[in-house]
This record gives C-alpha cells, structure tokens and sequence, in this order.
C-alpha cells in the first residue's frame, strides 16, 4: 500500500514534469478587440460587440495600474469581458500599458483627468453620447470614483468591483503595511517603482502558500491513469489554466514614481479620498459629487481589499440610486471563479441593463418581452438589499 | 519558555550597535579637512548608512528567526503523537498539511504585527537609503570623471519631457477647443 502510494506521487511529479517540459500553448485576453485610441503608452480597446444591438450605453472598464487587465478576459470560459458581450453590451477596457523612465512624472491627476478623461471624451464622441458607464475595478475602481466625482456629468453609472475607498481598515494587510512605508525613499530612488517590489509585498502576504503549495498543489492535481485519455486532456487543460494565471501574477507593470507617491501617502496613509480631502493638481475630489447610479461589488474573503475599505463607498456619494453586492468569494475569484460567470456578471448586467439608456428612462420597452427581464431585476434589487443587510452585519 | 538563542543574538546585535554608535561611528563622522574634504565627507557617510542597514537587517531576521522557531514548535506538538510508530507516505502528506498550514498562519499572524511592520518599514527605508548612497557614489566617482550620462541628469531630461509634453496636450487641447467654436 505504501509503495503504492509513492509511486503515485512519483508518477503525479513525472507526467506534471513532462507537461512542464513540453508546456501546452495557451494564450490570454482571446476576446476579440480593435484598439480605437492611444496616448503615450496607453491604449483605449473596444471589443467586438457579440450582439446585433448592443445596449445603448457603452462600458468602459478601468483596470488597476498593479497587474494587468486581461485578468478580466483570462480564457474564454473565465471572462468578465465576454460575459459584458454576450450580455448585449458594448465594452470597452482602458490599457495602461507598461510605463518606462520617461514616465516617472506622471501624476494620479494625469491617469484620471489624463488618460482615463480623454478615453471617456472619445468613447462619447465615437458614440455619439454624453454619458458612459464606468465599471472599475480595484484601484481602477478608486481611480473611477475620483473621476467620477470630478466630472459626474459624463457618467451614466457607476459599478465599482472590489475597489477600496476607506484606506484607513485595520483588516486588510496592505492597508497597515502601507502605514509603515517611507514611500518618498522608494520613489526618490527607484523613480519608477518595479513591478518586482510590489510582487515581492504581494507575495509576502503568505509567503508559503505563494512560493510553495501553489506549486506543490499544482503536481498534486495531476491525474496518472495511463487508460484514461480524457485525463491527459485535463492534465492539460489543468497545466494551460495555471499557466494563464502565473503569467497573469507575474505581468506586473513597473509604477509612475509620482502617482506611485500620492496613492499612498494621500490615500493608504492620510486616507483623503474618504474625507473629501484629496486634491488632483488643485481639483479636490468632492464624493458627494457622485449623484449617479452606483454599484458596488464586493468580495467577502477579499485580503487585499477588506469589505470595510469599500463599503463606506454608500454613504459618502449623494446617489439616492445606489446599491450593493457581496459575492462570497475572493479578491481574483471575483473575476476567475467559478461564482464570476455564473453570479457575478449577470447581477452586474442585470443592474447595468434597466440603467443602459441614454435617457435615463430603462432600456427595456413594455411589451417587447422584457416584462419578465423587468421582474427579474426586481428580484435581484431584493437579493442585493439583503447583501447589503448582509454586509452591513459583517461590518460589525 | 526557555531563553531562546535568537534573544542572545539580539542582544549581541544591540551590544554591537551600541559599540559602533560610541566608538567608530564618532570617527567615520568626523568633518574631513583638506583639499578632497568634500568628496571624503560624502564617502564617510556610507559607513554610517550601511551599518543602519546591516542593524535593520539584523533586527528582521532575528524576528523572523523567532516565528519560524515558533512555527516549528506548533508543528511538533500537532505532530508528535501522530509521528510515533510506522511512518507512512500519507503521514508524510498529513505532515506536510499541518506543516503548510502551521507555518502559514503563524507567519501570516506576525505579518499582522506592529512589530513587523516597524520592522518592514525600517528596514525598507535604510535599503533605499544605502541604494541611493550607492547609486550617488557611482555618478560621484565613475560616472562624471568619465563623461557618462547619470540617472539623475536622465531623470532631468524626462522631467523636462513630461513637461513639454503636458504643455503639448494642454495646447493642442485649446487648439481644438478654439477650432470647434469657429
């Protein structure tokens, strides 16, 4: 039995060698897309819509500035993006591309007044419209809520997915790591901050999980059966799947020192942006200016961004239309687990599509069929009611 | 607990400190005279940023040190009846299970400490501080004497660049403003 045993772990670790030796090809961000608009190192990408008539509105998607956006559009069975599509909506992703020396100088004023401004100003140009949805997420989330605050009036809505906006939270790691931080020493010598130094905190936060089980867990998964084809085939499909996300976790793109400097002090240390105190090259970024719809995603076991950092979000915005959802799950399941396609994206379009018209007036017309659809969001207001109930209870 | 080995290395860390602080630390920060007065100044000033490092550094590892040691003393007590008797692979596996997990949460609990983000900061801060001093020494004494580009006239030009091309967006901006209200 215990000759067994090792050799089924002796096996597990040859075939995962062998897979490794001769990795399976996989790619990444597959959906189809055509790039519209660039600004230095930054591209604004629209996907092909996977509908005949898209949903009025458009979204644009803003991605952090850590790692990279295509963790939305992972694979084609794990992707938020294609989700968006095939849910009728015309979407578009902001790509920050990989800043270099030249852009050491670039300030949080420059990313959301900058780059983030101009993208919006083009999409409604290109659309013929005034207003856009913007969904963003995680810091790209943070960087939507200041822009939205700043210009409310090109924002149709706003869904935030697991975006902080209360840095000052004792549950999140980052957050008390952050507070110890001489941040004008890392920016004064690096100028641009590696992405290698934010991998290295990241990794930090359970070392021997990260740099260890990770890899153990990944031999261990692998099936031996030598009858079994459809093994090898998962073995596979197993192999390209870890591949995909280790590419992802380590595609981290070097940081703009200047922005780098004011994320940190002004929000993780002096936590402004909740106090209505941060100011973007003399503009201060008032929340209460966000009168829109807004959505707020959460993540319950989210260790980067605690539930605290983001549920604040409420009742900071003047939105009278404002709700919240918390998925239980974590801060890169939200997007790649299993719950994303099947919970995540279609609450999320559920809510986005009564709200996808220009006029403000619903997209669904009566007697079109969509009654049903109607109903439906209603039940989704209900649900997400009790997860705010829900989240307000793990807040305390 | 008995006293643990890692508080004499602390305390032999502290000992040293203490030594240099009264001793050479006078020294090397003694004002340089004569003609190479300037340069020497600088130069002398990278002992004292390297010794701030190396008792940062010691600092952190006799800490990691003492969570890894605690980390171990879980893991032996989890496993000490189970380890008795024929050692099979999956107690191997169970052993690896409880060794994962042990260390993990224990790290993770110190990671959450003031104490370890003192020491993270501290730590952080004396590097960037030894780097520069490094980098600043390069330029100083190599890089200039051969007529070589340094990162920080590099970091002058890109600044100039950002400007200029701030100014570039801000013009073409109006341009296009004024063009539309034609």
């Amino acid at each position: 039995m215990n000759g067994l045993k090792l050799n089924e772990n002796y096996d597990k670790f040859k075939h995962g060698m062998e897979l490794m030796l001769k990795p399976p090809e996989f790619s990444v961000a597959t959906t189809p897309s055509e790039i519209i608009y660039t600004e230095d190192k930054m591209k604004l990408i629209h996907y092909i819509p996977a509908v005949a008539k898209t949903h009025p509105v458009p979204i644009l998607i803003v991605y952090a500035l850590v790692n990279r956006y295509y963790i939305l559009d992972l694979q084609p069975d794990k992707s938020v993006i294609k989700k968006l599509l095939e849910e009728g909506f015309d979407v578009y992703v902001i790509d920050w591309g990989y800043p270099s020396g030249a852009d050491r100088y670039l300030t949080l004023d420059d990313y959301v007044n900058g780059y983030l401004h101009n993208s919006v100003e083009n999409i409604k140009e290109r659309c013929g419209l005034d207003k856009i949805t913007l969904l963003g997420v995680c810091q790209g989330g943070t960087f939507s809520i200041m822009y939205s605050a700043l210009h409310p009036e090109n924002v149709q809505n706003l869904v935030t997915l697991v975006a902080p906006v209360n840095f000052d939270s004792n549950k999140g790691i980052l957050n008390l790591w952050a507070k110890g931080l001489d941040v004008d020493k890392i920016v004064d010598y690096y100028g641009i901050v590696p992405g290698d130094f934010l991998n290295s905190a990241f990794l930090l936060l359970d070392p021997l999980r990260l740099m260890i089980d990770k890899y153990v867990g990944m031999f261990d998964r692998i099936e031996c059966n030598p009858d079994d084809e459809t093994a090898s085939i998962r073995n596979e499909e197993y192999i390209q799947n870890f591949l995909r996300m280790e590419k992802w976790i380590f595609d981290s793109p070097d940081q703009a020192g200047e922005t780098f400097r004011q994320f940190m002090k002004d929000c993780y240390q002096k936590n402004l942006l909740i106090k209505n105190e941060l100011n973007l090259n003399g503009k201060i970024v008032n929340l209460k200016n966000i009168t829109m719809p807004v959505l707020n995603v959460m993540a319950e076991f989210d260790h980067l961004v605690p539930n605290d950092a983001s549920i604040p979000l409420a009742d900071a915005i003047s939105s009278s239309d404002k709700d919240t959802l918390v998925f239980p799950t974590g801060h890169i399941g939200i997007f790649v687990g299993s719950k994303s396609q099947k919970e995540v994206c279609p609450k999320i379009a559920a809510w986005l599509k009564p709200r996808s018209n220009p006029n403000g007036k619903g997209d669904e017309k009566p007697g079109s069929g969509n009654e049903e659809k109607t109903e439906s969001a209603k039940e989704n207001m209900k649900e997400q009611r009790k997860q705010i109930r829900r989240a307000r209870v793990n807040k305390k | 607990m008995e006293r643990s080995n890692f508080e004499s290395t602390h305390e032999f860390y502290d000992q040293w400190i203490n030594m240099y602080t009264a001793t050479m630390s006078k020294l090397v920060e003694m004002p340089a005279v004569g003609p190479a007065r300037e340069k020497s100044e600088k130069m002398m000033k990278g002992f004292s940023t390297f010794v701030n490092l190396c008792a940062a550094g010691m600092d952190t590892s006799s800490n990691f040190q003492k969570v890894f040691m605690e980390a171990m003393q879980k893991v032996q007590e989890k496993i000490a009846a189970d380890m008795d008797g024929e050692v099979s692979p999956e107690k191997y596996k169970e052993f690896y299970d409880v060794w994962i997990q042990t260390y993990s949460e224990t790290f993770k609990d110190f990671a959450k400490s003031g104490h370890f983000v003192s020491d993270l900061g501290k730590l952080n801060a004396h590097l960037m501080d030894f780097q520069k001093y490094n980098r600043d020494m390069l330029e100083e004494n190599y890089l200039k004497p051969m007529n070589l580009p340094t990162k920080t006239e590099i970091d002058e030009i890109n600044k100039e660049l950002y400007t200029l091309k701030k100014t570039v967006k801000e013009l073409t901006r109006q341009i296009k403003e004024l063009n539309e209200n034609k």
